[in-house]
């Protein structure tokens, strides 16, 4: 029970691969992050360490005990709205973020009951309105100080501001604004920290805003570089070497010239998802999201670089490769999902290094990190049915045009929906069994166009979205909107696979002890056997969950902790009262029934075996103290 | 080349008008919220029966300044002038929902058997003789040197803000001039960003002037019945131009701004129609008196 050695030692923990630093250039704090991550004491950033892949080489919790997580301590934010994300763990305090107005606290993990600080940033109110999908918060960053500047926790406000808190008193040391929310542009990403700076995207994309990536100076919040999505070469910040061994993925001056005219300038693809980093390319891994306006007649052509995966140098922002996975999007497929990295043979036996990233387009995508080139490219589910497959040469999608989206084509029984067959849940990545634990949408639409004249040359051209479960759900009943599986990257294949009742819509945490961890949006906390998907466990949670789970040991004991606060867009009909089931592009409809399962909540929960924690001694914490203390 | 996007080729069209309301009309109501902050489901009105001795007029609850819950909008006060003048008593079917859906959702579903403004070359209706005409008109301050005249005039290329309304040949015409990408963020911030896709969102007129009014936009450019008036009832002195009705795009094509306005029945109701036009006629100087007082610029009917 008393602290061993075991979390302390990397090289015990090594499995998960992180190519060596050569060339990353002046070994900042990026070094010391890294090395923070490599402990199992620590949840350091978002998706664990920087292969994005919520894999934790913990055993204590494992496949044969897992029924015994009770548990330990639980933390209410006082918010309600959708808790997506997941906290940070670092230095033996845990960092809670929220929904808005994005509250931040900070516990010490010895005696979660005393607040060490609080953060609750003023903010202006008209951000609630201009949000689209409820309220929510995707996580903080944390980086780890170099010895002048304190270490600092770093979030995001839906108002548009970027904040660097330091870590251990909770004060602001600088404020800056990243997006304007009198354009539309909010934020609800989770910062993320490399080297000696911290990368943040946009939103917006529905209102036209041009969507870029940022990266601030750490520790003061000046503006290092800014890619954008859209635009001349020069805003795109391509590198010489862009798609260099992918020349057909497209090169120069299409930011421009897969547009018409100027619609480059409203075209969207922001991004508000995840990234991953690889020191030893030094390069970043994101995807870009949606293009503007949703019609797709009034914006002709591939509309490049929206629903792109990009890998760009660290440093400079410079784009090294660049794949358009949906040219000309007519479904709202924001291609802004989890990438997590891995290294693995491929089909001819070769060792790859690789990024996986489960797109909304129901298109699970499997890239080599180095150049781009694709490796896999498979259907989530057999259900999907937008595209028939995609050409791993060319790398475009064939799509089937019944179910495309145009204003002269009533369209049924589009799979996947609007909401895509994975959504910004964090998934994970087990390296021992080289499996990808995806958390997934099963919900499909009609999409129905209309147009309404009116006078004077005035008319209004509408689409009406309706949405549904899947072919393998219950289309009656409005169940069977999700499913869990565990997926191949190199043989295509899935290893198992499991319905639920509603999609799994905040991702999955995998562990050494062959468990997958995950929650749902009915409120359950919920553990599978890593090989065969068999449900082991479940604890009902006071709200649905929208974030992932996160595993850490303190003082040799490994918890499990977990956001808990439905909402997000699934939760729409629920959190804002809402009948119409075209309502929130159809979300109201699909999910229609989760209100007769779960309510609004806010909070942490942590768990342990047995529920140890830091309370076991009653009098931890206690105002009045035992006598002869 | 600035973009003209395919739904305007339909809409300077009426032939095209024709082809879409071929389309599947939708069953379920529009009035879904996108975002969300209330729920807003249009309940369908009480209808009262159809009486020869009434006029059922469809009415929307929130189209001001033609038509409000009070009845005091300029085409409320027109359908009681042009009842009277039938010899029928004025009864107001409302729909709480923009007049947009009055043909689709009063009318056709026969709970109400007259819509009071609508383009005389309408295709889904049988339409009276128009009762007025009017036109687009660019809106600027009276002491602005702006007086646009034009959508050719240079200077609408390099003002502040235009404000326009969504879907309309202002519209169409700022993204003619290729301004359209600039002024965006600044039509959805009227509208509270709402991002309309089974949801009709429109600027609301009075919102429309005031931002004329504090300068907030150099121009806008509205259909005048729908901005005459705030206009008249300013204390900053606004001016009204009329958008010439030979307007063409850059590629050539000629977008009308000038319309006959008329009232409109279902296509079987012939005798309703002769009925209205007698009344118009009847009415005539009731109605110019109402336009007159409202500020309506009004042209020579076709």
């Amino acid at each position: 029970m008393r602290l061993g050695q075991l979390s302390r030692s990397a090289s015990v923990l090594a499995m998960v691969a992180v190519a060596p630093l050569g060339l990353a250039g002046a070994a900042f704090a990026n070094d010391k992050l890294n090395e923070l991550a490599k402990s199992e004491d620590n949840w350091v950033m978002p998706g664990k360490n920087y292969d994005s892949n919520n894999y934790s080489e913990l055993t204590q919790i494992n496949k044969s005990n897992v029924k015994q997580l009770r548990p330990a301590w639980t933390f209410s934010t006082g918010l309600l709205n959708g808790h997506e994300g997941a906290p940070l763990v670092v230095d033996g305090k845990m960092y809670v973020h929220t929904s808005f107005p994005n509250y931040t606290f900070a516990l010490d993990l010895d005696d979660p009951g005393h607040i060490l600080w609080q953060d609750k940033p003023k903010q202006n109110p008209a951000a609630r309105s201009v949000a689209c999908c409820d309220l929510v918060n995707r996580g903080l960053a944390y980086w780890p100080g170099d010895g002048k500047t304190p270490p600092l926790i770093l979030k995001t406000q839906l108002d548009g501001h970027v904040a660097a808190l330091n870590a251990q008193t909770g004060e602001t040391v600088w404020k800056i604004e990243n997006s304007d929310i009198k354009v539309g542009s909010t934020l609800t990403i989770a910062p993320y920290v490399v080297k000696d700076k911290v990368i943040v995207g946009s939103s917006g994309a529905e209102l036209g805003v041009r969507g870029y990536l940022t990266a601030y100076d750490v520790k003061t919040g000046a503006q290092v570089w800014r890619a954008y999505a859209t635009g001349p070469d020069q805003d795109l910040l391509l590198a010489d070497d862009f798609n260099i061994k992918n020349a057909h993925y497209g090169q120069k001056n299409l930011g421009t010239t897969t547009w018409e005219g100027d619609a480059w300038k409203i075209g969207g693809g922001t991004n508000w998802g995840w990234y991953a980093y690889d020191p030893g390319t030094n390069m970043i891994y994101f995807g870009t999201g949606n293009p503007a306006p949703w019609n797709e007649t009034m914006r002709p052509g591939d509309n490049k670089w929206t629903m792109t995966i990009f890998g760009r140098d660290a440093d400079t922002g410079q784009a090294h490769f660049g794949y358009q996975k949906t040219p000309h999007d007519e479904w709202d497929y924001a291609g802004v999902n989890v990438m997590m990295l891995s290294e693995q043979k491929d089909k001819d036996g070769k060792m790859r290094k690789l990024l996986t990233h489960p797109d909304r387009n129901g298109i699970v995508y499997t890239l080599d990190r180095t150049d781009g080139s694709l490796v896999s490219a498979n259907k989530i589910d057999d259900t999907v049915n937008v595209f028939k497959s995609v050409d791993l040469k060319s790398g475009t999608p064939v799509r089937d045009p019944e179910y495309g989206t145009r204003m002269d084509h009533l369209a049924k029984d589009i799979c996947p929906s609007a909401m895509g067959y994975h959504n910004q849940g964090h998934d994970s990545y087990d390296p021992k069994r080289q499996a990808f634990y995806m958390g997934i949408n099963h919900i499909c639409m009609d999409w129905e166009p209309f147009m309404l004249p009116y006078r004077a040359g005035q008319f209004f051209v509408g689409a009406t979205l309706n949405m549904y479960p899947g072919p393998k759900g219950d289309r009656q009943n409005y169940e069977g909107l999700g499913q869990i599986k565990s997926y191949n990257a190199i043989t295509g294949k899935f290893n198992w696979e499991k319905m639920e009742r509603f999609a799994v819509w905040g991702g999955t945490t995998a562990t050494a002890g062959n468990i997958v961890l995950y929650g749902t949006l009915d409120g359950f906390i919920k553990a599978r056997d890593s090989d065969n998907g068999d449900l082991l466990w479940k604890f009902k949670l006071p709200s649905g969950a929208i974030g992932y789970p996160i595993t850490y040991s303190h003082k040799g004991q490994q918890f499990v902790a977990i956001n808990y606060g439905v909402g997000g867009w699934p939760g729409v009909g629920l959190v804002f009262d809402l009948q119409d089931p075209t309502a929130g592009l159809g979300a109201v409809g699909a999910f229609k029934k989760l209100a007769n399962y779960t309510q609004m909540g806010g909070g942490v929960i942590v768990f342990s075996l047995d529920g140890k924690g830091p309370y076991d001694d009653p009098n931890v914490g206690e105002y009045q103290q035992a006598a002869n203390k | 080349m600035p973009l003209l996007g395919g739904l305007l080729r339909a809409a300077t069209c009426a032939a095209a008008l024709l082809a879409l309301t071929a389309l599947p009309g939708p069953s379920r109501a529009q009035e879904s919220e996108a975002q969300a902050v209330q729920s807003d489901a249009a309940k369908a009105p009480a209808a009262p029966a159809a009486d020869p001795s009434t006029l059922r007029i469809c009415a929307s609850e929130k189209q001001p300044p033609l038509s409000m819950k009070d009845g005091t909008g300029l085409e409320n006060r027109i359908a009681v002038a042009v009842a009277e003048g039938m010899g029928r008593k004025p009864v107001f079917v409302w729909l709480a929902k923009p007049a947009i859906y009055l043909v689709r959702d009063g009318l056709e579903k026969r709970l109400c058997d007259v819509v009071v403004g609508l383009d005389s070359d309408d295709p889904r209706v049988l339409t009276t003789k128009p009762y007025y005409r009017a036109g687009y008109v660019f809106l600027t301050k009276a002491d602005s040197g702006l007086d646009i005249a034009s959508w050719k005039d240079p200077r609408l290329k390099t003002i502040d803000h235009m404000v326009v309304p969504f879907g309309s040949p202002g519209e169409a015409m700022l993204k003619d001039i290729g301004r359209y990408e600039e002024d965006m963020a600044y039509l959805y911030s009227l509208v509270g960003f709402r991002a309309p896709r089974n949801q009709y969102t429109q600027i609301d007129p009075g919102r429309l002037v005031s931002e004329v009014a504090q300068g907030k936009a150099a121009v806008g450019v509205a259909f005048a019945p729908d901005i005459a008036r705030y206009v008249k009832d300013s204390a900053v002195p606004l001016r009204m131009a009329p958008v010439p009705n030979d307007t063409v795009t850059s590629d050539g094509r000629t977008m009308p701004q000038d319309f006959d306005q008329s009232m409109g029945v279902r296509k079987d109701d012939a005798a309703l129609k002769d009925a209205l036009d007698a009344g118009i006629a009847k009415a005539k100087p009731r109605i110019d008196a109402i336009l007159k007082q409202d500020g309506v610029p009004v042209a020579a009917t076709n």
